[in-house]
C-alpha cells in the first residue's frame, strides 16, 4: 500500500498544439507522500507546464497533448478526475487570475471551494479562519479581494488552496510578490506543512532549508533530481542556477563537510565549520 | 546626473486610510533601490512620478522642471517605467510591435523605430523572439520585454517596479548588467525590489519607505548596520548577514564577497 501513496511520473511529455517541440520531454521521477519537492530551472525549462499538468489544468483547461503516465497518491487525472481534483490545492503563477471573481470579501473567496463542496457552514467558518490565520490575512477577512496588494493576493490564493485541506499542494512561484518578511513567514509555514508539496521557486536558499527533493528542469528535461545537498554539490553551469548562499560562503572560505562536499543550508554550514576548524 | 525632488507631497487613496506624505526628499544617486514592506507606498511614488496618479498637493521636480508643466511626450522622454506585472502593459501582437508602439509615442520615423526596436530587443536577449506573441513568451521573457520597451525610448530616468520578480537567474544577471550600464551612461535608475541580497550587493543607495513616508536614504552599508531601523520598517537584512548573525557575528555584510574580504584581511 505504501507504494500506492507515492508520487510517480513515467515518461511524461507535454506538447502544446501548434508548437514544434514538446514543453516537457520524457520526464520520469518519484517522490514520497509528505515530501516537499522544490522545482527549479531557467525560464522556458518547463516548470510552469509541469505545475499545470500536476494540477490537471493541462489538459482540462489548457489543451495540450500529454503522453506518459503520472499518479499522485495512487490517483490519475485520466482515470478519475473528480477524485484527483479533490486531492490537490493549487496556486498558479498569477494569483489575481485565479480568484473566483464572485466573492465580495477575502473570507468568501477562501470559502469558495468549501461552499462548492457542500460543507457545513460552521466547518467552513472554522476552516476559513484557520487558513486566514496561517497566511496572516485575519485582518483582511472583510476586505474586498481587489483591495489587496500583490503579496497579499498570493497569500489569499494559498489560503484558498489550503482551506480544503488538500493532500497535495502545487505552488508555482507563490512568493514572487511577497515582501521579505512575508516570504520568510511563508517558508517557515511551509516547513511544517504535512501535505506533499510541489513548489516552483527561485528562492534557492529557502528551498535548500526546507525541501526534501530538488528537481532541476532544463529545456523540458528533468536533468537532476535528489536532495538539495546532492543536487547543488553537482551544480552544472548549463542549468544557469545560483548556488545557495551557504554553499557560496563555504566555497569562498573553504569550509567543507567531512565528505569534502560543501554545505547547502545553515545546519550543514555549521557542520562544515565544525569539521574545518 | 538627473535629480528628482519631492516637496510637501501628499496623496490619499480613495476610500482607504493609507496616506502618502513626504515632507522633502531628493533622489540624486544614479542607482537607487526603493525598498519597504508591501503597502509602504513604493508603487504610489512611481505612479505619481509618471503622472498615473495626481497628488493632492505638493511638488515633483525632475531636473528642476515641475512634472505637471511637462507635455506627455516630454514626460515620456524624461521618465520611463516598467510595471510589476508585465501583463498590465503588453498588448501588441508581437514583441517587436510592442517595442515599436512605445517608440511611436515619442518619434515618427518608421525606419528608425524598427531599427531601435530591434536593438532594444537584442539588449534584453529577445532578438530571436521578435516575431512571437508576448503571451507565448515565458514570464521572465515578458518582464525582459517590458524593459526593452523603455530601453528603446531611452529616457533620462528609469523606474522599474520589481524588475526581478519571477525572473530566473540568467535574466537577473542580465538585468543587473543593463542597470549598471545605464547608470554608467548618465541615467538614473530607481528600482523597487523585495530582494535584499540584490539591493545590498548591487546598489549605490537605498531609499526605504514605511507607511507612506521615507524613513532612510543612504548607502546599503549604513542601512544594514542599523538593526533597529531594519526591524522598524519591517525588512530583513541580506541572507549573508542572517547567516553571519547565526554564527555569532553581527557586523553588516553586503554579499558573500564582502564577508570574504573582511575575513581574509
Amino acid at each position: 500500500m505504501v507504494k500506492n501513496q507515492s508520487i510517480s511520473l513515467k515518461n511524461l511529455s507535454v506538447k502544446y498544439p501548434g508548437s514544434t517541440a514538446p514543453q516537457l520531454k520524457q520526464m520520469t521521477a518519484q517522490a514520497d507522500s509528505g515530501q516537499i519537492i522544490g522545482i527549479v530551472g531557467n525560464s522556458r525549462s518547463g516548470k510552469t507546464t509541469l505545475c499545470q499538468v500536476l494540477s490537471g489544468v493541462i489538459p482540462t483547461i489548457i489543451s495540450a497533448k500529454v503522453s506518459g503516465t503520472y499518479t499522485l497518491n495512487g490517483h490519475s487525472p485520466v482515470d478519475d478526475w473528480p477524485a484527483y481534483n479533490q486531492l490537490t490545492g493549487v496556486v498558479l503563477q498569477n494569483p489575481a487570475g485565479q480568484l473566483s471573481g464572485l466573492a465580495d470579501t477575502v473570507a468568501d473567496e477562501i470559502a469558495f471551494d468549501l461552499i462548492n463542496q457542500g460543507i457545513q457552514e460552521a466547518v467552513i467558518t472554522k476552516r476559513v479562519n484557520q487558513a486566514a490565520m496561517q497566511m496572516g490575512l485575519t485582518a483582511q477577512l472583510t476586505q474586498h479581494p481587489e483591495s489587496l496588494s500583490g503579496g497579499q493576493l498570493q497569500r489569499l490564493a494559498i489560503a484558498s488552496a489550503i482551506a480544503t485541506d488538500p493532500q497535495i499542494l502545487i505552488l508555482d512561484d507563490p512568493t514572487s510578490e511577497m515582501d521579505p518578511v512575508g516570504r520568510q513567514q511563508f517558508f517557515n509555514w511551509l516547513a511544517g506543512v504535512k501535505a506533499t508539496t510541489f513548489i516552483v521557486s527561485n528562492e534557492i536558499d529557502d528551498l535548500c532549508e526546507i525541501a526534501d527533493l530538488i528537481w532541476v528542469l532544463q529545456d523540458g528535461h528533468l536533468v537532476a533530481q535528489g536532495t538539495p545537498h546532492q543536487v547543488f554539490n553537482h551544480l552544472s553551469a548549463n542549468w544557469q542556477l545560483p548556488a545557495p548562499t551557504s554553499f557560496q560562503l563555504a566555497q569562498k572560505m573553504n569550509w567543507r563537510l567531512p565528505t569534502s562536499d560543501f554545505p547547502v543550508n545553515f545546519q550543514e554550514l555549521r557542520e562544515a565549520i565544525h569539521a574545518t576548524n | 546626473m538627473p535629480q528628482i525632488e519631492l516637496t510637501q507631497l501628499q496623496y490619499t487613496y480613495p476610500q482607504q486610510s493609507f496616506r502618502l506624505a513626504i515632507h522633502h526628499q531628493v533622489l540624486s544617486d544614479s542607482l537607487i533601490a526603493l525598498v519597504g514592506q508591501n503597502g509602504a507606498g513604493k508603487s504610489t511614488i512611481f505612479k505619481l512620478l509618471t503622472g498615473l496618479l495626481t497628488a493632492d498637493s505638493g511638488s515633483i521636480k525632475i531636473n528642476h522642471q515641475e512634472l505637471s508643466d511637462l507635455t506627455p511626450k516630454q514626460r515620456l522622454k524624461l521618465i520611463g517605467i516598467t510595471f510589476q506585472n508585465p501583463d498590465d502593459q503588453l498588448f501588441n501582437a508581437t514583441a517587436q510591435k510592442e517595442v515599436e508602439w512605445s517608440l511611436s509615442q515619442v518619434m515618427a520615423n518608421k525606419q528608425q523605430i524598427t531599427l531601435k526596436a530591434k536593438a532594444a530587443l537584442a539588449k534584453v536577449g529577445l532578438e530571436q523572439q521578435a516575431g512571437e506573441n508576448p503571451y507565448d513568451l515565458s514570464l521572465s521573457e515578458r518582464k525582459r520585454l517590458t524593459v526593452a520597451t523603455v530601453l528603446a525610448v531611452d529616457p533620462l530616468v528609469y523606474l522599474f517596479d520589481e524588475p526581478l520578480m519571477s525572473l530566473d537567474w540568467y535574466s537577473k544577471q542580465m538585468m543587473t548588467k543593463i542597470f549598471h550600464q545605464l547608470a554608467a551612461s548618465g541615467h538614473q535608475i530607481i528600482t523597487i525590489t523585495h530582494d535584499m541580497d540584490w539591493a545590498a550587493a548591487e546598489f549605490e543607495s537605498l531609499s526605504v519607505m514605511a507607511n507612506g513616508h521615507f524613513k532612510f536614504s543612504g548607502t546599503p552599508k549604513a542601512f544594514f548596520s542599523n538593526r533597529s531601523l531594519i526591524q522598524e520598517v519591517g525588512l530583513l537584512p541580506p541572507k549573508i548577514m542572517t547567516i553571519a548573525e547565526k554564527l555569532g557575528d553581527s557586523r553588516p555584510y553586503l554579499s558573500v564577497e564582502d564577508y570574504y574580504r573582511q575575513h581574509s584581511k
